[in-house]
């Protein structure tokens, strides 16, 4: 294994390697500076990037976009109160007050260092962990991966901010629009209506980039005219410099809520479709219960950032895990990994790490020096990010849509896929005004078409539908699936109850 | 009964639904297949068809409690959201997308560029205009270079144009 990642290491310090990798970082650090641009946004403009490049070149910039973004949040949101991306929400709590209390520098550096600390036990976790689970996935029949989806989606749904009903609505839309097209097993053309467009089915990267792409920069746009606090926000220019050792002293000197904190990104990342927002908010929910000085959380505490950082740079190699290991993404970042890699002509799933260990050990090195290229580009550049901040949306908006279209109609170089960006765009906008959450939907459209063709291979090898809930691990799955839908439906009740009290109480 | 966004909603996921699943029913069963390809479908549709029903009925439920607070709380401010801008911005998107295959990539996205940035915020100084077409022009030329030379994509030809 460490020969394996030593010669991957190697083979990434190559020029055609690291370049696409540093523009990959640079551009992840860029994006989650930018309040506004998610990871997912700056992953689907870098998207059409990649067609040309060597899988692993490709793969290695998404890596470094991952890496980047979810450290680049906290720049802007330790400097100016704003998270840059959803998983710094949980930073500006306490990074924004100390940089306020004049000590902007150990704001940033801790929640740099702690992203690269996180995110390094996080690679740990990715090596070590993969390829056992990979093996523990190859024992999956298609009852197992069926019951699999089934819970991923289940958790999806529930964990919507958004009304259960509504969430589970989106997943049936997303696996309504992958049964668009021939059917996998017989290739029977289904709903077709005897349209060539629509023949072949959705392509999914174009389906994706209208759905997110739209909905976020529509989204942008219709608050235009309102008050922006990035706009209002002075870009100045404080001293950033800090004793490092120092810095790094005061993560090292709190192993326990640093561990623990990596531990809850990590599972929250091996979580299907959770991202790293949930897993900073939660470490630092958990941060603040176990710490002896709970009081001083808001105020400027360096655990509040520790916890966070720590978490959501961790939480990148949880999600790693699972798309290598089972081909499961873990949250929309590795959805568009997934689609790079199948343009790529690669399989992701239990199989990837044994068939393709040059990539997968590529990956990892790749994840390992994006941690290293992050502190670099954050070392050298805060001040140049921070001005970028500042690019107006009536600049930015019109070059990521053309990015968008370049990357549809790249896939195939047909106007096709730009056509299904456009429906797709507008439909995820109309979704996302009628209060439908996107993230179901775009696992609904992922696992689709795998969870018809396991679901068909299951009853050819055998017609009992009770085998599900029979054979072990199938059951305990849907059981898990069961009981998340059951939660979530339990804290909905109780949330209206709490609600519908403090109605009662007001009036 | 009055019917809210949800309601509304969910009645085009339940029409949705019923209208595809005659289709689903009607699919040819292949002889491989003890299931055929219709039995999945029907699986889906079906959960929609569900559940678009029963946001319906929340809808109704949430409506009529609604109507029993109208009065005991003021109406919502108004959101003061630019869905001017955003429609406009459909339009110039849509245009460019339909008019990409006649004009091709370089005076489609050029026009594309500008016209969006017009949409969003009108220059007004000199300095404003020069940024203005250099972002216009700029993305083109950065864009196609890039694709063209070095990622070996090969953006589409106007018919119009041939250029």
């Amino acid at each position: 294994m460490l020969e394996l990642l030593g010669n991957a290491l190697l083979t990434v310090l190559h020029w055609k390697y690291l370049l696409p990798l540093f523009a990959g970082t640079f551009a992840g650090v860029v994006g989650g500076a930018l309040p506004g641009v998610t990871i997912t946004m700056t992953i689907i403009v870098l998207l059409p990037f990649t067609y040309g490049l060597d899988p692993l070149a490709g793969l290695a910039a998404m890596t470094g976009v991952y890496v980047g973004g979810s450290a680049g949040g906290l720049i802007t949101a330790c400097l100016l109160g704003i998270p840059g991306t959803p998983s710094a929400i949980a930073t500006t709590f306490d990074g924004f007050p100390m940089a306020r209390k004049g000590q902007p520098g150990r704001a940033v550096w801790l929640g740099v260092w702690s992203s690269f600390f996180g995110g390094l036990v996080g690679g740990l976790f990715l090596i070590l962990v993969t390829g056992p689970l990979a093996a523990i996935a190859l024992a999956f029949g298609p009852w197992e991966y069926f019951s699999l989806f089934i819970l991923a989606m289940a958790m999806v749904a529930g964990l919507a901010e958004s009304s259960l009903i509504k969430s589970l609505i989106s997943t049936a839309i997303g696996l309504l629009i992958t049964i668009i097209g021939t059917d996998p097993i017989g290739a029977v053309p289904r709903f077709t209506f005897g349209s060539a467009f629509i023949g072949g089915g959705f392509p999914f990267l174009p389906v994706l980039i209208g759905i997110f792409a739209f909905a976020q920069i529509m989204g942008d746009i219709e608050k235009m005219r309102q008050p922006s606090a990035a706009g209002e926000a002075a870009v100045k220019r404080p001293s950033l410099s800090v004793a490092h050792l120092k810095v790094i002293g005061e993560i090292l000197a709190r192993p326990f809520l640093f561990l623990w904190s990596v531990l809850v990104g990590i599972l929250i990342g091996v979580l299907p479709a959770i991202g790293g927002s949930a897993a900073s908010v939660l470490a630092y929910d958990q941060a603040k219960k176990i710490s002896r000085t709970p009081e001083l959380f808001g105020t400027g505490h360096p655990e509040g950032v520790i916890a966070s950082e720590a978490s959501n740079n961790a939480n990148v190699g949880g999600s790693l895990v699972t798309i290598m290991a089972f081909g499961i993404p873990g949250d929309a970042v590795t959805a568009v990994m997934l689609g790079a890699m199948t343009i790529h002509g690669i399989q992701s799933g239990p199989l990837f790490v044994s068939q393709n260990p040059g990539l997968a050990y590529g990956i990892y090195a790749a994840y390992i020096l994006a941690h290293l290229l992050m502190v670099v580009i954050i070392w050298s550049s805060t001040f140049f990010v921070l001005r970028l901040t500042s690019v107006r949306l009536a600049v930015l908006a019109p070059i990521v849509l053309v990015l968008c279209v370049i990357g549809a109609y790249a896939l195939n170089n047909t106007m096709d896929s730009v056509y299904v960006l456009l429906i797709f765009g507008v439909f995820g906008y109309a979704l996302v005004k009628a209060g439908f959450p996107l993230a179901p939907l775009i696992l609904g459209l992922i696992l689709g078409d795998q969870i018809e063709v396991n679901l068909i291979r299951a009853v050819m090898s055998d017609a009992n539908p009770w085998l599900f809930l029979t054979r072990p691990i199938s059951g305990g799955l849907l059981i898990a699936a069961a009981l998340s839908v059951v939660l979530a439906v339990w804290q909905h009740l109780r949330h209206q109850k709490r609600t519908a009290g403090e109605d009662e109480a007001d009036f | 009964m009055r019917l809210g966004r949800d309601g509304i909603a969910g009645l085009i996921g339940l029409a949705v639904s019923l209208s595809l699943l005659p289709q689903a029913f009607g699919l040819p069963k292949l002889p491989i297949v003890p299931v055929g390809p219709g039995f999945y479908p029907v699986i889906v549709l079906v959960f929609l068809a569900v559940t678009s029903a029963v946001l319906v009925v929340q809808d109704v439920v949430a409506q009529r409690q609604a109507a029993e607070r109208a009065g005991r709380e003021e109406a919502p401010a108004a959101s003061g959201r630019a869905y001017g801008l955003v429609g406009g911005a459909f339009v110039v998107v849509g245009a460019y997308v339909g008019l990409l295959p006649y004009l091709g990539y370089r005076i489609a996205t050029t026009l594309f560029v500008a016209a969006f940035q017009l949409l969003l915020e009108r220059p007004s100084t000199l300095r404003q205009w020069i940024i203005f077409a250099v972002i216009a022009f700029g993305t083109t030329a950065v864009t196609y270079v890039l694709f063209e030379q070095y990622l070996s994509v090969l953006l589409p030809r106007g018919r119009w144009t041939d250029w």
